[in-house]
């Protein structure tokens, strides 16, 4: 039986299946690469983060990198997607098969189809069916293994790789979440229970805030009443916190253990302990703020000519986790003297239900006709909100009250000025010299009166006498220190027996600059207590001899005190005279501003009084430095401090707050923390302040 | 920029120089509000038996109390004259028995010389604005000279027809002794003669 004839066609056909196959290959090939880029990227990256720990940023770029690597690589070799022409897998099969001696391509080529019958029966001859064939069952067959033998050996390799490795580094690298520090398995080089935490933080409902997670925080910083679970990378070893008076225990959970404690609402410092290990954490808490309330309408407080109408009412609310509800409240008051009635409500009460809403507005209007007013009332309107706040209680916010008062009808056009009267002068002391002459005048006219008019005089004089010496001595006890003012009869009774001034002197003296001041006027020994005062207290004993002498009706023997009395009373005029003088600064004179060829800046020459220099700031600096050199001694020791130290200075410094628990972060990690400290004191030592230095066209 | 001129202070040891501080300032400010000298904005104080003040050719001597120069600030003031340097002095005394004029005048005549009344004609009156009067008359002008006279001319030491030695008893140290940004209030500049004295020392 001969063997059938093998057609043209024939061996277009199985030519065509032969470039499919080939096809087919090289697209499994290109395929399989990209698979195997893929995984041994990802196997790479968790094999590093086994050995050395990756940030979270650089494990979520992982996996998108092998995707982009793989599709790279795609886009590449995008040309063997692309169909094989039935003349290249001719090509391709005469390369395998030498014996076809290149009839094959030439029998699949169509521009010869029927033209050559030699062709035709050469092909017949040699039964290229059969080569064909025989090229696709073999050779083909090797060929597709040949080319994704590379690839599939490589993904092997890759996934072998990724189930020796750690569970948590792979998960890690796969999905990568804050806090998962913990899922890291490394060797047991360090036995201590707290060298890694994560703190994880789920702030109260009502704030409507996400939870976050941190690693190796050296501070918590969280809203009041916040749940704050601590987690630690190996098992209990009796792990416990303490803050303030509190103890908290830790618990197992996933062979790590775990404390969770609600955030307080003061600053404090959280002590992890756990056998001989400390480790601290400063809590922070962050309040709630009351909603801030700003009360649109009315713009300011008012008069009403009549009590009538409307206030139209509008105020802006906002709040930093959401508004639960608002309200205008007003109080009227009403009458006059003692008896007043007051009337208080509520009007736009508003609810903001649903999602927190950090803005709102209110809007309402207040009848005036309703609260029925009349001349004079007042009307107090404030607007008020409350937060969502479930720890501690909604917390209240207020605006502004505005008063809205109903004018009387007798105060129209009118200036509501309260006019005060002038000081009453000082009517009831006679100078001394004119007692002087008083009494000399007195003393003329002693003959030419009866003896009964001339006592009563004398006595007229000497009770001014006596008015003018309290007055003086209230001058004098006020500048000792001691009450004058009104205590005249205290005074009296105090120098009814004439004292020596000297002695007075002396015990004010050494209550005020006893050893320590030198003379203005007078003896050279005398401090300014006494130079200035001595002559006011002469003046006193000598006025009481007078006034002593005009009691008796003599003021022929009182003259001699007065005139002493006026002497030490000039005396102590003088003595207060002192004359100060300063060092006048060296003036530099603008000549551009002077000829008037220099450019004015229109600058205000405003002087603002500088802020006092910080005294804890030196003290700061000087604990910073010795936290420095601790730093090389006791890492953890110097950490500990350095949380400390920016809990004192949350408040007064958050910029150097920062830059330390950054250095504190730094000293846990290890490594170089030069950078870090060094930007810690600067911040503590605060920047050098630029100031806009004064106008040079300005006023000295 | 470099200066034409700058204001100079006398320092010497007795009495005391620094009596008029702000008159420098206002000077100063004269001097470029009405010239295009280029002046320096803040004057400088020198010591009189420093040879600095050759650097100066006008240096201004002011004070209240006695004056007694050392031998060194009397060869070194008259050398300042012999070459050419104009000492400008203004009694700042209010007081009667003018105790800086009676001994500043002695110490002048014998460091530089005898001094004699000036003229009212002198060129120093017309060196840059004219004083047909002489010298502008103060407010403060009482009887710094001790003998109860305001007197219409200043004193002066002449090298030649050059003013070596300008003497005052005007007291113009307590009338220029405002700063400079107060002239602003007054309808009369009265430093004008300041000037003039600038202007001489640096034009004779």
């Amino acid at each position: 039986m001969s063997a059938p004839m093998t057609t043209r066609l024939d061996i277009q056909a199985r030519v065509q299946q032969a470039a499919e196959s080939l096809r087919v290959a090289r697209v499994s090939r290109l395929l399989l690469s990209a698979l195997a880029c893929f995984v041994s990227v990802w196997a790479a990256a968790t094999a590093i983060d086994t050995f050395v720990e990756l940030s979270a940023s650089v494990r979520q770029c992982v996996l998108p990198g092998a995707a982009v690597a793989a599709s790279l690589m795609l886009w590449v070799g995008r040309a063997q997607f692309h169909a094989v022409t039935v003349e290249r897998a001719a090509l391709w099969i005469e390369e395998r098969t030498p014996s076809l001696r290149y009839a094959l391509v030439t029998a699949v080529d169509p521009r010869y189809a029927g033209r050559v019958p030699e062709l035709d029966a050469h092909v017949n001859t040699h039964r290229y069916d059969d080569a064909v064939r025989s090229v696709l069952r073999g050779v083909l067959r090797g060929v597709l293994w040949g080319v994704v033998r590379q690839p599939v050996f490589v993904i092997c390799g890759a996934v072998v790789a990724l189930l020796l490795l750690p569970r948590g580094s792979v998960a890690r690298v796969a999905r990568p979440s804050p806090g998962d520090t913990l899922r890291r398995e490394v060797p047991a080089v360090s036995r201590d229970p707290l060298a890694t935490l994560v703190v994880v933080v789920e702030p109260p409902a009502y704030a409507g805030m996400p939870r976050t997670t941190s690693e190796d925080p050296s501070s918590v910083r969280a809203l009041v009443g916040s749940r704050v679970t601590i987690r630690g990378r190996r098992g209990s070893d009796a792990v416990y916190a303490t803050f303030d008076t509190t103890r908290v225990a830790a618990q197992d959970g996933d062979g790590r253990w775990q404390l969770t404690m609600t955030m307080p609402g003061a600053s404090s410092v959280l002590t992890l302990a756990s056998g001989a290990h400390r480790r601290l954490l400063s809590l922070e808490p962050v309040a709630d703020s009351a909603p801030v309330v700003v009360l649109i309408a009315p713009a300011r407080d008012s008069i009403l000519r009549r009590p009538n109408g409307s206030l139209v009412l509008n105020a802006e609310l906002s709040d930093d986790h959401g508004l639960a509800s608002g309200a205008f409240e007003y109080i009227m008051s009403s009458g006059s003297g003692e008896s007043f009635t007051f009337k208080s409500g509520t009007v736009g009460a508003t609810e903001f239900p649903g999602e927190p809403k950090g803005h709102g507005t209110l809007s309402a209007r207040l009848s005036i006709d309703a609260l029925e007013m009349r001349p004079g009332d007042l009307v107090h309107v404030r607007a008020v909100a409350r937060d969502r706040n479930s720890v501690s209680g909604p917390t209240l916010g207020v605006s502004e009250t505005r008063t809205i008062r109903i004018a009387r009808a007798d105060e129209y056009d009118s200036v509501a000025v309260d006019a005060a009267p002038p000081p009453e002068p000082e009517k009831n002391a006679l100078s001394q010299r004119m007692l002087l002459l008083m009494s000399q005048a007195l003393e003329k006219k002693r003959r030419a009166l009866a003896k009964g008019a001339f006592v009563a005089e004398s006595r007229a004089i000497a009770l001014d006498q006596t008015r003018l010496r309290k007055r003086v001595g209230e001058i004098v006890f006020q500048r000792l220190g001691e009450s004058g003012g009104e205590e005249g009869d205290a005074l009296d009774r105090r120098l009814d027996r004439p004292t020596n001034p000297d002695s007075v002197l002396a015990a004010a003296d050494r209550a005020t600059v006893a050893n320590s001041g030198t003379a203005l006027e007078g003896n050279a020994d005398e401090t300014p207590v006494v130079a200035v005062n001595r002559p006011l207290l002469e003046a006193y004993n000598f006025m009481w001899s007078a006034s002593t002498e005009l009691e008796l009706g003599e003021p022929g023997r009182a003259i001699p005190w007065m005139q002493k009395a006026l002497d030490r009373l000039q005396a102590a005029r003088s003595a207060e005279r002192i004359y100060l003088r300063g060092k006048v600064r060296a003036v530099v004179v603008d000549i551009a501003k002077v000829r008037l060829s220099g450019k004015d800046k229109g600058i205000a020459s405003v002087r603002a009084s500088r802020p006092a220099a910080d005294p804890g700031r030196a003290l700061r600096l000087t604990r910073f430095d010795a936290m420095v050199e601790l730093a090389a001694r006791l890492p953890s020791a110097a950490a500990d401090s350095l949380v400390l130290l920016r809990l004192e200075v949350l408040a007064p410094d958050r910029d150097a707050a920062q830059k330390l628990e950054a250095a504190a972060a730094a000293v846990r990690r290890g490594g170089d923390v030069t950078a870090a400290f060094v930007a810690a004191r600067r911040a503590l030592a605060g920047d050098v302040e630029r100031r806009a230095g004064i106008s040079l066209w300005g006023a000295p | 920029m470099s200066a034409d001129f700058t204001f100079c202070t006398v320092q010497y040891d007795s009495g005391d120089w620094d009596s008029a501080p702000l008159v420098p300032a206002n000077l100063i400010d004269s001097v470029a509000r009405y010239t295009s000298i280029r002046v320096a904005p803040t004057g400088v104080s020198v010591p009189l038996g420093s040879r600095d003040i050759f650097r100066y050719p006008l240096a201004y001597l002011t004070g209240h109390l006695p004056v007694r120069f050392t031998d060194l600030e009397r060869r070194t003031l008259r050398e300042y004259c012999d070459r050419g340097g104009l000492l400008f002095v203004d009694d700042h005394n209010h007081d009667v028995d003018g105790v800086f004029h009676k001994t500043c005048t002695d110490e002048i005549a014998r460091a530089v010389g005898p001094m004699k009344e000036l003229s009212n004609a002198h060129p120093l009156f017309n060196s840059f604005f004219t004083f047909e009067d002489g010298p502008p008359a103060t407010s403060h002008e009482l009887n710094g000279w001790g003998d109860n006279l305001i007197h219409k001319h200043l004193q002066a030491v002449l090298h030649g027809d050059r003013i070596a030695v300008l003497y005052s008893n005007k007291d113009y140290s307590s009338e220029w002794g405002y700063h400079p940004d107060n002239k602003r209030f007054m309808s009369v500049d009265n430093t004008k003669f300041g000037v003039n004295v600038v202007v001489y020392a640096l034009t004779r």
